[in-house]
């Protein structure tokens, strides 16, 4: 069962690995054919010996797998006979014909599959000490992980420390960015052009009227608000401020209007006082009146 | 929009028959007199100036008639466009003085001036698109919108209602009193208070799904944007309580409204426009912390806006000819405000840039008069005969002398100053504002709301007053009489009297001088200290003779002490031994509106520009030094480049100077070309010089400076004609190696001027046999430099800098490649960036550079596709700029034969100015403009002689159907002719067309008799009341209404006078009353 459980992750491996699944693939195979045999058939097709073996891999591997989740679930890590039981059964196998059947007459005996090595644990990498538990740990708990995936190993080239360098590299790579983009963007998209003989060179983005222009000519861009968010953290605060108090303009809007529609026609609407900005006595910000004649009617 | 005017007359003369009202493009449905209907007839002879001279092309006939149609609707002059028949039943109650009541319904379908509706053609709701509606116009406009006395001396007071969508915010003049609903609540009602008297031109107001800000210093001040733009606003708008507090203390008068409101709009006429308590500015004023060069230039016009409030709105004029007082006073203190913000050295260099510009003007156009007196009336006394238009009406003058008429206000303003000082000054206009408020909260029976009114004689009389002096020759020099003073100068000095001879003449024959008699100051920067010397100009002295106080000897462990105190070491070994002289200033205060050419030798400017601690003597040293290059000059220049107590200013114009120096130098220049070294030491890293520091702009002086230095390197030439290439590969590399990540401030306008240093770097292509413009012929150099505007072009599609100032500088670097003959000239990049849909600086770039094609090539189609701009495009200011631009660069001009110059297009400029262009004084006025650049006065030459025979237009046509009386054709005759409104034709109006003939009635005898009915003055008491709705339409040919609509309604209520209706001859005409 176990090794029905194994094939799964072990495909991928080396040929050590390999060697072992095929070793484990003919085992089951003979088991197949001894089985057919008993049931009294001659000679079988290819095909049909490795769909059976398929369906009897598949098999085995489910009652690994159920027997395994059985088992985690009362807390065990090691399945036990019952779990295989229960598992059998669940799977709707009458598990007391299983006796009869192992004890029948006409069994053929199966030589056990030729010892394989076991698959090689490719070592892993080296690197620092294993730490044990340190002494709060039970024993039992599991190990430490292999160094290598906490460990950090710090790679580095010497940096290039020459200025001059530096501020090349950052000036050839913006501008090597930028006319990619543009390039880019120029060739899937309308281009106007400076020479009526070669229009590919030195394209240009068609010029795009825009229904309100002056939204992206006046509002900084993102990217300008990103950097400066980086560069100055109090102007940033003003940023978010500004766009809060946005927000709480459109709220008291609303929210006045709401409150106006819920209000008894013609009552008094009472100004909200808790709220600061209505503190602020501007005859924008009071709430619109309902009109005078609905009090009539 | 849909709406009703309620007026209130009082009645001041008895047999009153008549009411003329201004009302311009308003459909008026009808008219009651006291709820009884009343005829009346809609006549605007400006709608087409001169009718039937189709023949006629001469740009004197055009003024003249011009002049004479809006004479004749002039409110100043008890004319107007609407004239109302009292009915005769209410002619006794008239005659007992008693109070008449007038409603006029009317609507305006699709205004095509005073009001601009803007509708994003985007998804959503009105609001969601940002829609909005605002109101502008040039001078008094408000006609265009509903009908009113239009002028600036009928004051009333006001009560207004705007019915908008619920969703919209309307904003107007005066209190907002109270915000109702409609029954359907789907929409809600303004309610606006206007206690204090003010003109119909001062009322304003705007529509639109505005954000609000109360301002947090001030709550009585609101400020209004477009959706998405708050924050740009709250932080644009954080100043404004400084302005506030500023003006009030300086004129100890608290803001006479009780409120103030400014709304940002989009498509805005003009950068500001004030109305009482409001101002509509220009949403591209709006700037966010990052932008520092649009942030001085924001302030400047907040403030111009208010002072606007104190001196304009609130106190107004008494008469087109006092209009000088107000712009004075209002740029005067605006000045004031400049000098404590920005500082004296900015002062004193914006007088300076004032007092050039309008010299500059004054001598090239002809004079410009504040004050004209119009005596007798009569045409042939015009003082200003050189002009090609009448300044007998606001809306006769070019735009661009109305400009130089305000510098020209305020420097007067300034020279009174200096004649009575500051304090007095201020207590003038202090005086001024507490009458006018004191008056403004009478009832109008008292009669007291003319102290609200100012006139220059008022101003005089109050100036006397206050400060016991006369004033009258500095009145009579410079606001009676028109022109500048040019003076040139020379001295000698004389040893052995120890005498400096100073020479000081006058040119006051040629065109915009005048003569100048009077004391002129003259200071002398000697050995021994600086001494001023006050001058007398008479008519014919000419030489001066002034004592130097020091020998010529030099002391040379002595400080030389300044002008102003200061002691200073200087290296004297430049000098003339034998003189003691070190500069010599005419008039350094600029108590005279002058231009003075002033003649000594280079190293007197070179002390002068080193040592003078004022900035004007530093910038005249600067502009005399061109003509000196030497290496002493040079080094000045350089010396002074690198001080950094200088004022940026004259750093920035030091740079240019010295690549001027640097090019006459050519031969003998040594080093590095000029600046280059000076700017590696300042912006460049310290272990590479070829590469630029990071940028920092904290520093706003050495930013400026940054921003100009390679602007004005690559003016620099070498021995061939060609920027060094040394030159091109350091911008090249700063363009390379700029980098903002680290700066707090945007580097737009940094980058933009970088590529217009590529832009002054570029010179002419060697041509051969002209022939057609390949890559593969393209100069490598060239190619860098086009490569780099293409990646700038390109990049700002994907992340736009403010305001597009790249994309600006781009496309001038774009047209400079073409001119030069690098590239093929070709417009159509420039067409499509000329668009409607694009940023307005970016349009105008575009459009500038399709002008100047127009011209290099004489391209009649592009020539022709502007003019069809000009015709419609949908934003006023655009089509105002394209006819300045061709003013300015004209394709040809009347000197010149040109191809472009034929008979259809004299035809189709005729037509614009002649009715094309009748809902937009200023168009109209750029047009005439244009026409004259083109044609000059008289007829174009192109013209054949004039024929006989007339040809008619569809109009005339319409005016042959009916009676048509013409008696004769000179300006001033009696014409009689209807035609049918222009805007009746619309297709849109067709199936209600019949009940709106309004026959346009020339009126007779108009300009002959204005004498016998001026003193008439009958004060009426109006009472406004006016509902108004307003739709908008789609502009689609079929008749659309949408639902979506703005609905308005309107009320006001308003106390107005009203002069008498000129003669007593009733028209009658097919009114209509249903």
């Amino acid at each position: 069962m176990l090794t029905g459980e194994r094939s799964g992750g072990n495909k991928s491996n080396t040929s050590p690995a390999e060697n072992y699944y095929l070793a484990r693939r003919r085992t089951l195979q003979v088991v197949v054919s001894s089985l057919l045999t008993e049931c009294g058939f001659e000679s079988a097709e290819k095909a049909a010996v490795e769909t059976l073996t398929e369906m009897m891999q598949s098999y085995i591997t489910e009652v690994g797998r159920c027997a395994k989740a059985s088992c985690e679930h009362t807390a065990r890590s090691t399945p036990t006979l019952s779990d295989v039981v229960i598992t059998l059964v669940e799977m709707g196998f009458n598990v007391d014909t299983l006796p009869v059947y192992a004890k029948r007459s006409q069994r053929m005996v199966i030589t056990a599959p030729p010892v394989t090595n076991a698959p090689v644990i490719p070592k892993s990498l080296v690197a620092g000490q294993k730490r044990t538990h340190p002494a709060y740990i039970p024993s039992h708990f599991p190990e430490f992980p292999d160094p290598h995936t906490y460990i950090k190993t710090p790679t580095f080239r010497e940096p290039v420390s020459e200025y001059q360098v530096v501020r090349e590299k950052a000036a050839s790579q913006r501008r090597d960015v930028e006319r990619a983009l543009t390039r880019f963007m120029a060739k899937t998209g309308e281009t106007q052009s400076l020479f009526k003989d070669d229009l590919t060179a030195f394209p240009l983005i068609a010029a795009r009227p825009s229904s309100i222009p002056y939204l992206s000519a006046l509002l900084p861009s993102e990217l300008e608000l990103q950097a400066l968010e980086e560069t100055d953290s109090s102007e940033q605060d003003d940023q978010t401020d500004t766009e809060n108090n946005h927000n709480n303009n459109i709220h008291d809007d609303t929210g006045a209007d709401k409150e106006n529609a819920v209000l008894p026609p013609g009552g008094v609407v009472p100004t909200v006082k808790n709220n600061e900005e209505n503190m602020i006595d501007n005859p924008y910000l009071r709430p619109v009146k309902k009109p005078k004649v609905r009090r009539k009617k | 929009v849909i709406g009703f005017v309620e007026l209130t007359i009082f009645p001041t003369v008895v047999n009153l028959n008549r009411i003329k009202l201004n009302s311009k493009q308003c459909r008026i449905y009808r008219v009651r007199v006291n709820d009884l209907e009343a005829p009346f007839i809609y006549n605007d002879p400006t709608l087409e100036v001169c009718h039937h001279e189709s023949k006629q092309r001469n740009l004197n006939y055009f003024s003249s008639a011009y002049t004479a149609a809006v004479s004749a609707v002039d409110p100043d002059a008890g004319n107007g466009e609407l004239s109302i028949k009292v009915p005769s039943e209410l002619w006794k109650q008239g005659d007992e003085m008693k109070v008449l009541k007038v409603y006029i319904e009317f609507s305006l379908d699709q205004p095509k001036g005073g009001l601009h509706f803007v509708v994003p053609d985007v998804e959503g709701s009105m609001a969601e698109r940002g829609a909005h509606v605002f109101s502008f116009g040039y001078q008094n406009s408000t006609r265009f919108w509903f009908p009113c006395v239009d002028s600036y001396s009928e004051l009333c007071t006001w009560k207004l209602e705007f019915t908008v969508d619920a969703s919209m915010v309307a904003v107007s003049c005066g209190d907002l009193v109270e915000t109702v609903y409609t029954h359907d609540m789907r929409k809600k009602t303004f309610h606006y208070m206007l206690p204090i008297p003010t003109a119909a031109p001062n009322i304003s107001m705007a529509v639109g799904p505005f954000e609000i800000l109360v301002d947090p210093y001030m709550h009585e001040v609101t400020h209004f944007c477009l959706p998405q733009l708050l924050p740009l606003l709250k932080h644009s708008m954080s100043f404004l309580h400084e302005i506030f507090e500023f003006y009030e203390e300086i004129l100890t008068c608290r803001y006479p409204y009780s409120c103030f409101k400014t709304v940002f709009v989009d498509e805005a006429y003009m950068e500001v426009s004030s109305s009482a308590s409001m101002s509509i500015f220009s949403t591209n004023m709006l700037h966010s912390g990052m932008i520092i060069d649009q942030t001085p230039m924001t302030r400047r016009c907040l403030a111009q806006a208010l002072a606007q409030q104190f001196f304009g709105c609130f106190i107004s004029r008494m008469s087109w000819s006092d209009e000088w007082v107000l712009k004075g006073i209002s740029g005067y203190i605006y000045g004031l405000y400049l000098k404590k913000t920005f500082g004296v050295n900015e002062y004193r260099h914006w007088i300076k840039e004032e007092l050039d510009r309008i010299v500059d003007y004054e001598l090239k156009m002809g004079g410009v008069l504040l004050h004209p007196t119009f005596t007798g009336g009569k045409e042939k006394e015009n003082p200003t005969p050189h002009l090609h238009f009448s300044i007998k009406h606001p809306h006769t003058l070019s735009w661009e002398y109305y400009k130089m008429f305000q510098c020209k206000a305020h420097l007067v303003m300034r020279l009174i100053e200096n004649r009575i000082s500051m304090e007095f000054m201020l207590q003038v206009f202090n005086k001024l504002l507490s009458l006018a408020n004191t008056a403004s909260s009478q009832k109008y029976q008292s009669h007291m709301w003319s102290q609200m009114l100012l006139s220059t004689s008022g101003f005089l009389k109050s100036i006397s007053n206050v400060s016991g002096k006369d004033i009258g020759p500095l009145i009579k020099q410079w606001v009676d009489q028109s022109g500048v003073v040019k003076f040139f100068g020379s001295f000698a000095f004389n040893r052995k009297r120890n005498v400096l001879e100073l020479e000081i003449r006058q040119d006051y024959t040629s065109s915009g001088t005048q003569k100048y008699v009077g004391p002129i100051k003259v200071t002398v920067q000697e050995l021994d200290g600086s001494f001023n010397h006050t001058l007398q100009i008479e008519e014919n002295s000419l030489k001066h003779d002034i004592p130097c106080h020091s020998k010529s000897r030099r002391n040379k462990k002595k400080k030389i002490p300044l002008m102003n105190g200061e002691e200073i070491d200087m290296d004297l070994s430049a000098m003339d031994s034998d003189s003691p002289l070190l500069w010599i200033r005419i008039d350094p205060d600029m108590a005279i509106l002058r231009k003075v050419e002033f003649e000594q030798a280079d190293f007197m400017w070179q002390y002068q520009l080193r040592y003078e601690r004022d900035v004007v003597a530093q910038e005249e040293a600067i502009s005399a030094l061109e003509k000196f290059p030497t290496a002493a000059s040079r080094l000045a220049l350089t010396d002074i480049l690198e001080q950094d107590q200088c004022f940026y200013k004259v750093r920035m114009q030091a740079c240019f100077c010295l690549a001027k120096i640097a090019n006459a130098m050519m031969s003998t220049w040594t080093g590095p070309p000029a600046m280059k070294s000076l700017f590696t030491r300042m912006f460049c890293c310290k272990s590479c010089p070829n590469i630029v520091k990071t940028n920092n702009f904290m520093n706003f002086q050495s930013y400026f400076l940054q921003k100009t230095m390679p602007v004005a390197m690559a003016l620099l030439r070498d021995v061939h004609n060609l920027c060094p290439k040394e030159v091109l590969n350091f911008i090249l590399d700063l363009i390379k190696y700029n980098d903002n990540r680290k700066n707090k401030f945007s580097d737009n306008y940094y980058r933009a001027e970088l590529i217009d240093a590529l832009t002054n770097s570029l010179t002419p292509a060697i041509s051969i046999n002209n022939e057609v413009r390949t890559i593969d012929s393209l100069n490598p150099d060239v190619r860098l430099i086009l490569e780099e505007i293409t990646r700038f072009l390109n990049m700002e599609k994907l992340l736009p800098s403010y305001r597009n100032t790249i994309t600006v500088s781009c496309l001038r670097a774009i047209r400079m490649l073409q001119r030069n003959g690098h590239i093929p000239s070709d417009p159509s990049l420039f067409k499509s960036y000329a668009e409607y849909g694009h940023f307005v600086d970016v349009r105008v770039a575009a459009l500038d550079a399709v002008v100047d094609y127009t011209r290099v090539e004489r391209s009649a189609d592009e020539f022709q596709w502007l003019l069809d701009m000009v015709q419609n495009d949908p934003i006023h200011y655009v089509r105002h700029k394209i006819l300045s631009l061709l003013a300015k660069n004209p394709p040809f001009t009347r000197a010149a034969e040109s191809s472009l110059c034929n008979e259809a297009l004299v035809d189709q400029l005729w037509k614009l100015m002649n009715s094309g262009t009748s809902h937009d004084w200023r168009l109209r006025c750029g047009a005439v403009n244009l026409y004259h650049t083109l044609f000059g006065l008289t007829r174009p030459s192109c013209l054949p002689l004039p024929e006989l025979g007339l040809v008619l237009n569809l109009k005339e046509k319409k005016a042959v159907l009916n009676p048509t009386i013409k008696t004769e054709q000179g300006p001033g005759g009696p014409e009689l002719f209807p035609t049918q409104d222009e805007e009746d034709i619309d297709m849109e109006t067709v199936h209600d067309s019949q009940a709106f003939i309004y026959h346009h009635l020339n009126m007779l005898d108009r300009p002959s008799t204005p004498e016998h009915h001026h003193h008439h003055h009958h004060h009426h008491h109006h009472e406004h009341k006016k509902k108004k709705k307003k739709h908008k339409h789609k502009h689609k040919h079929k008749h659309k209404h949408d639902s979506k609509d703005k609905d308005k309604d309107k009320e006001r209520d308003s106390h107005a006078f009203s002069n008498s209706p000129a003669s007593g001859r009733s028209m009658r005409s097919p009114s209509l009353s249903d």
